[in-house]
C-alpha cells in the first residue's frame, strides 16, 4: 500500500493555515485536526477563538464527538477460531522438531 | 515501531524473539494468542482489498498458513507484525489482480477527490454578509447520549460504516471501532499521519452527516 493516491486539496483534514480567522466552513474541515490535537499552535488558536464566539460550530464539534463515541460503542471484530490449515501446520512442525 | 515488539492491539506488546521461536516449535498457544490479538486488523485490512466478507475471510486465513510455513524465513529485521501485514498486503494483492479489482491505496475512488464535509450549500456565499459562515447551521441532537445508544441509531452507524469507501472504511474501523492509535495504522499500512487524517475526517463527516439525518428524522 502506498499513499500516492491520496489527494491534497483544500478539503482535506490538514492544515488551510488561515490568516487571521477561521470561518465555519474552515472550521468543519479542521474538526478531525481539532479532536486529535494534530493542527499546529497557530491554527489551533484560531480554531478555538472561533468556538468561544459560535455556537453553531460548537454543536458540530459536539456532533462529531458524539459520533466518534458511538463508533467506539461499536462492537469490535471478534477473533474466530484459527484456521485448520495453519493449525495443521504448526502440528507439522512440532513433528518435524519432535 | 521498534523491531523487537509486536503491537497488534492497544496496549500489548509482547517480545518477537519469544514469539518467532515459540512459532518456529508449533507451540499452539502463542499462535493462537497471536492469531487472535491480529485478526481483528487483518480482517479489515483484507476487506479493504476484497469484493467481499468471504474472499477477505480466505486472505487472512492464506496468511496465517505462510506466516506458518515460512516463520524460518522471518529475519527479525522489520517487527514481526510488520512482517505478517506485508505478507497479508501480498496476499490481498493477488486476489485482487485476479478479481481485477483495483487495490484501495493505489488509486484515487470517485467521490473521493475535495469531497466537503459539509455540503457548501449550507454556508453563506462570496456575496452574502459573513462569507464562509453557516447559512444553515447545524441542530442540537436533542437527548443524544440515550438516542445514540439505540440498537437502531447503532445499526444505522454500522450500515453507514460498511457503506463508506474502502480506505474510509479502514481507517474509521481501525481507529474508531477497534481504538488503534493513529501510530500504528499508519506504521502497518505505509499512510502517512495527514493521509491518515484526510481519510479519517472524511469517514468521520460522513458519518456525522448520516447521524444527523437520522437523529433529526426520528422522534427525540
Amino acid at each position: 500500500m502506498h499513499e500516492s493516491g491520496l489527494p491534497h486539496d483544500g478539503h482535506s483534514a490538514g492544515e488551510i493555515d488561515p490568516s487571521d480567522e477561521v470561518t465555519c466552513q474552515q472550521l468543519v474541515e479542521l474538526v478531525t485536526g481539532y479532536v486529535e490535537g494534530a493542527l499546529q499552535p497557530r491554527t489551533m488558536n484560531h480554531v478555538e477563538e472561533h468556538l468561544v464566539v459560535c455556537d453553531f460550530c460548537v454543536t458540530y464539534v459536539e456532533q462529531m464527538r458524539a459520533t466518534i463515541a458511538t463508533l467506539q460503542g461499536l462492537e469490535k471484530h471478534g477473533s474466530p477460531e484459527p484456521p485448520a490449515s495453519a493449525l495443521a501446520a504448526l502440528q507439522a512442525r512440532r513433528a518435524a522438531g519432535a | 515501531m521498534p523491531a523487537d515488539s509486536s503491537v497488534v492491539s492497544p496496549g500489548t506488546v509482547v517480545s518477537d524473539e519469544k514469539t518467532v521461536a515459540a512459532l518456529r516449535a508449533g507451540d499452539e498457544r502463542t499462535f493462537r494468542e497471536l492469531f487472535s490479538r491480529s485478526y481483528p486488523m487483518m480482517k479489515r485490512v483484507a476487506r479493504a482489498y476484497a469484493v467481499s466478507d468471504a474472499v477477505a475471510e480466505e486472505i487472512v486465513q492464506e496468511t496465517w498458513v505462510a506466516v506458518v510455513t515460512g516463520i524460518d524465513r522471518f529475519e527479525g529485521r522489520s517487527a514481526l507484525t510488520t512482517w505478517i501485514f506485508s505478507i497479508l498486503t501480498n496476499q490481498a494483492k493477488t486476489h485482487s489482480a485476479r478479481e481485477k479489482r483495483a487495490v484501495p491505496f493505489s488509486c484515487v475512488a470517485p467521490g473521493e477527490v475535495a469531497e466537503p464535509a459539509v455540503n457548501p450549500d449550507r454556508f453563506q456565499k462570496h456575496d452574502d454578509a459573513w462569507p464562509g459562515h453557516w447559512a444553515t447551521p447545524p441542530r442540537p441532537w436533542q437527548k443524544p447520549e440515550r438516542r445514540l445508544l439505540s440498537l437502531e441509531a447503532r445499526d444505522r452507524l454500522k450500515a453507514a460504516l460498511a457503506g463508506l469507501p474502502d480506505r474510509q472504511r479502514l481507517i474509521v474501523g481501525l481507529r474508531d471501532v477497534e481504538g488503534h492509535s493513529s501510530e500504528e495504522v499508519c506504521d502497518l499500512l505505509g499512510l502517512s499521519q495527514e493521509n491518515q487524517r484526510v481519510l479519517l475526517h472524511r469517514g468521520r463527516s460522513r458519518l456525522r452527516a448520516i447521524l444527523d439525518e437520522y437523529l433529526e428524522g426520528s422522534d427525540a
